[in-house]
């Protein structure tokens, strides 16, 4: 692709004029071409049989790229013949048909011919040469791309095939640096499905050894040394329970988006944080929702007027507990902001009783403080939901006003995750609930 | 330890090498009661006398071949050129001579052949050229390079007791600019090179004042973790180092005061081309002195000698690469 001016850095192939065989005079027009700035003809820069087109129509590659072979060894009105002739690239010179950029467009062109380089390299190929970058060459030119030499030997060591790395050098060149976070991000393993599944695929094969004149033998790897500790009880509780709740429940996990700018306006005149207020409007929208505000156990569902609402509480890399607030729905927002401290201070210094942490009716976890935004939590049985709430962060969001007008505000956004047993309930109800959730934080009074 | 110039470190070497073996003797041009044209041997004629202390005439090739003389008769020489660039007058001596004396006749030349080099400082083209090549294509010679007032005082004690002609490039713009702790007392400095700054996205090859020029040129470079490769000698050359921050990095900029035509970082790009080509992820990329006079103008010296923003380009190219 011929150098079109200085600021050009690449162009697309209209037109092939000539065909794979044909005979060409040098400077004849063999191809048109099209740059962002003029579109124009590209001349043989020798004459020859046209040996092979590398850039076909319509594909657009960089100045520079070598477009097509010429055999510039073979002689008019002979057979096309695949063997005993020798390429020459066609680093044609271009004519261009702007006075703009002619002039200086040609001697580049013309100066490519004669420097050093890609072109001159290949035209020095010999038929056997060339036969290895259509077979085994694969790897040099893989996709139409060249790599460099430590790109390839990576490549060879854990058989990756560099066409599934996207480059981040210079015009998506794959580099070094490129290849190791391919093979750190799982050696080119399948995508995931939409869940990741426990099948892991065996290891890879044995890297191939490089050659050994330069390089000292590669040394065989011994198996990482870690530290080993028994679970603790508590950690082996939650184990059981946890396993036990996935195998026991159909657990499914439903997501809605709430606004929660209101709330938080609310929350600084209170003086609270958001949990006792998300908790507050869980309570109530469970009072209308009594079906998720519930117990199952041997099919039979039971369903109550009062919340006994577990928090989540974690006792860092302890654990967790989940401590009950027992008739939550006779507190207040500060009052159940007060239990909800208390409750979290005591867990934490081991001092709950029994009777704190048995008998909820509906659970809320809230990792969202360590800024996660989505999670599926695992149900508390015998219980049938579990509300997980998430890091507010302001996302831009679009508004439609009375007039029905769109716009773009920055606004305080979380995501309500719940998971619920499909044993007892259906989606529908959990997406209502949690729209009626949403709804009630979206419209917490102000002031 | 205390903190020396690196001129101040290289007159230390010469005072304690001369001061614990009485075979090391001193020469050149106005070394003597003048002290040396940039003063590296000031004083040293009042502690050690004329005899160990010479002022010779402006004659490079007797003081070379004198040097070599006395050397194969037992001494301990170390000869002064006033600047590197007529160290030509004593090319035969020490290219046919010095170089050849063990291969020919198995006598060693325990010279050392000190070349106040480099340019920056408007010298012109007889002051201040970089001729290390010279002397590295002709067997038989080592050519150091320090770039550290410390590495000055270790590769110099070295040099003076390595039983081969030495060729000590101390750079000129070098001498009073650069200062650093240096031990005290006698100690040698392996000709080995020394990882100037360690990084893992790209190495800087340089050696001499370049080490300077070059870890400006990357010391902030948007977190790129850019390595310098101070090479310290030039013969014998520290493949081993070089390929191993080659193979580290993958990306080498090779960075060169002298003209660029076979200087010493031609060698260095061969080598890399020759034992690393498996580990290249872009060409090696040279920065050096275009193959011309060094100018008088101070603005043309500038532009023809490796500045810290010519580096910095050529490393943000080869980084982006």
């Amino acid at each position: 692709m011929p150098q079109m001016g200085v600021s050009v850095a690449e162009g697309t192939v209209v037109e092939w004029k000539k065909r794979v065989g044909d005979w060409v005079e040098a400077d004849e027009v063999i191809a048109a071409i099209s740059t962002d700035k003029i579109d124009t003809d590209v001349e043989a820069p020798a004459a020859g049989r046209l040996h092979e087109i590398l850039v076909h129509v319509g594909e657009t590659v960089d100045v520079g790229t070598v477009m097509a072979l010429l055999a510039t060894d073979a002689k008019p009105g002979e057979a096309h013949s695949s063997e005993g002739t020798s390429a020459a690239a066609v680093a044609p010179k271009a004519h261009s048909s702007d006075g703009d950029a002619s002039s200086g467009g040609t001697s580049e062109a013309a100066a490519a011919l004669d420097a050093p380089g890609e072109a001159g390299e290949l035209q020095g190929d010999t038929t056997a040469e060339h036969a290895g970058s259509t077979q085994e060459g694969a790897g040099l030119r893989a996709g139409g791309k060249r790599y460099s030499p430590v790109v390839m030997r990576m490549a060879a060591e854990h058989d990756v095939d560099l066409t599934r790395i996207e480059g981040t050098g210079r015009g998506g060149r794959v580099r070094k640096q490129d290849v190791l976070a391919f093979l750190e991000t799982g050696n080119g393993a399948d995508a995931p499905m939409h869940i990741e599944s426990p099948y892991k695929p065996d290891a890879p094969p044995t890297p191939k050894k490089r050659m050994q004149r330069f390089g000292a033998p590669a040394s065989d790897v011994a198996p990482m040394q870690g530290a080993t500790a028994p679970l603790s009880r508590m950690r082996q509780s939650i184990g059981r329970a946890m396993v036990e709740s996935l195998q026991t429940a159909a657990t499914c996990t439903t997501i809605v988006e709430a606004d929660m700018s209101r709330v938080d306006a609310a929350r600084k005149t209170l003086g609270v944080t958001y949990l006792p207020m998300i908790a507050r409007a869980t309570i109530d929208t469970l009072r209308e929702f009594t079906a998720l505000n519930a117990t199952l156990a041997d099919n039979t569902l039971t369903t109550y007027d009062g919340v006994h609402l577990g928090i989540a509480v974690s006792l860092g890399t302890g654990g967790l507990i989940v401590p009950v607030i027992h008739d939550a729905q006779e507190l207040s927002v500060e009052g159940l902001a007060q239990r909800i401290k208390d409750l979290g201070a005591r867990a934490r210094e081991n001092a709950l009783t029994p009777d704190e942490v048995r008998g909820g009716s509906f659970t809320i976890t809230n990792p969202g403080g360590y800024g996660s935004i989505i999670a599926t939590p695992v149900i508390n049985q015998p219980q049938v939901a579990i509300l997980d709430t998430e890091a507010i962060v302001k996302r831009p969001v679009v508004i439609t006003d009375a007039q029905g007008n769109d716009s773009i505000a920055i606004r305080k956004m979380t995501y309500l995750c719940m998971s619920w047993d499909h044993r007892a309930l259906d989606g529908a109800l959990a997406a209502q609930f949690l729209r009626a959730l949403a709804d009630r934080l979206e419209t917490w009074p102000v002031g | 330890m205390a903190t020396m110039t690196y001129l101040q470190a290289i007159s230390d070497a010469m005072r304690e090498e001369m001061r614990a073996d009485e075979r090391v003797f001193v020469m050149g041009e106005d070394i003597g009661v003048f002290g040396g044209a940039f003063k590296v041997t000031d004083g040293f004629i009042d502690e050690f006398g004329a005899e160990r202390v010479m002022d010779t005439p402006l004659a490079e090739s007797a003081i070379v071949g004198t040097a070599i003389g006395a050397a194969v008769e037992g001494l301990r020489p170390i000869a002064e050129m006033q600047f590197s660039d007529f160290v030509s007058c004593g090319f035969d001596q020490l290219v046919n001579v010095a170089g050849k004396m063990f291969y020919r006749q198995g006598l060693s030349v325990n010279i050392t052949v000190r070349l106040p080099s480099g340019g920056g400082f408007s010298g012109g083209p007889f002051h201040s050229q970089n001729p290390e090549a010279w002397f590295m294509h002709a067997p038989g010679l080592k050519v150091v390079a320090p770039s550290t007032a410390e590495d000055a005082k270790g590769l110099l004690i070295k040099a003076i007791r390595d039983p081969n002609p030495v060729i000590f490039m101390e750079h000129k713009h070098l001498y009073r600019r650069v200062k650093g702790e240096v031990p005290e007392g006698s100690y040698e400095t392996e000709f080995k090179a020394r990882v100037a700054r360690a990084g893992s996205d790209l190495v800087v090859i340089a050696y001499g004042a370049m080490v300077h020029t070059a870890l400006e040129a990357t010391a902030d470079l948007d977190g790129a973790s850019v390595e310098v490769l101070d090479l310290r000698s030039l013969v014998p050359m520290d493949t081993e180092a070089i390929l191993a921050s080659v193979r580290k990095c993958s990306k080498v900029v090779i960075v060169d005061e002298a003209n660029q035509m076979c200087a010493a970082g031609a060698q260095v790009a061969a080598l890399i081309a020759e034992h690393a080509w498996e580990d290249l992820d872009g060409p090696v990329v040279r920065v050096a002195t275009p193959d011309v006079p060094i100018p008088f103008s101070p603005t043309l010296e500038q532009a023809v000698l490796p500045q810290v923003d010519d580096v910095r380009e050529a490393v943000r190219e080869l980084l982006d690469f």
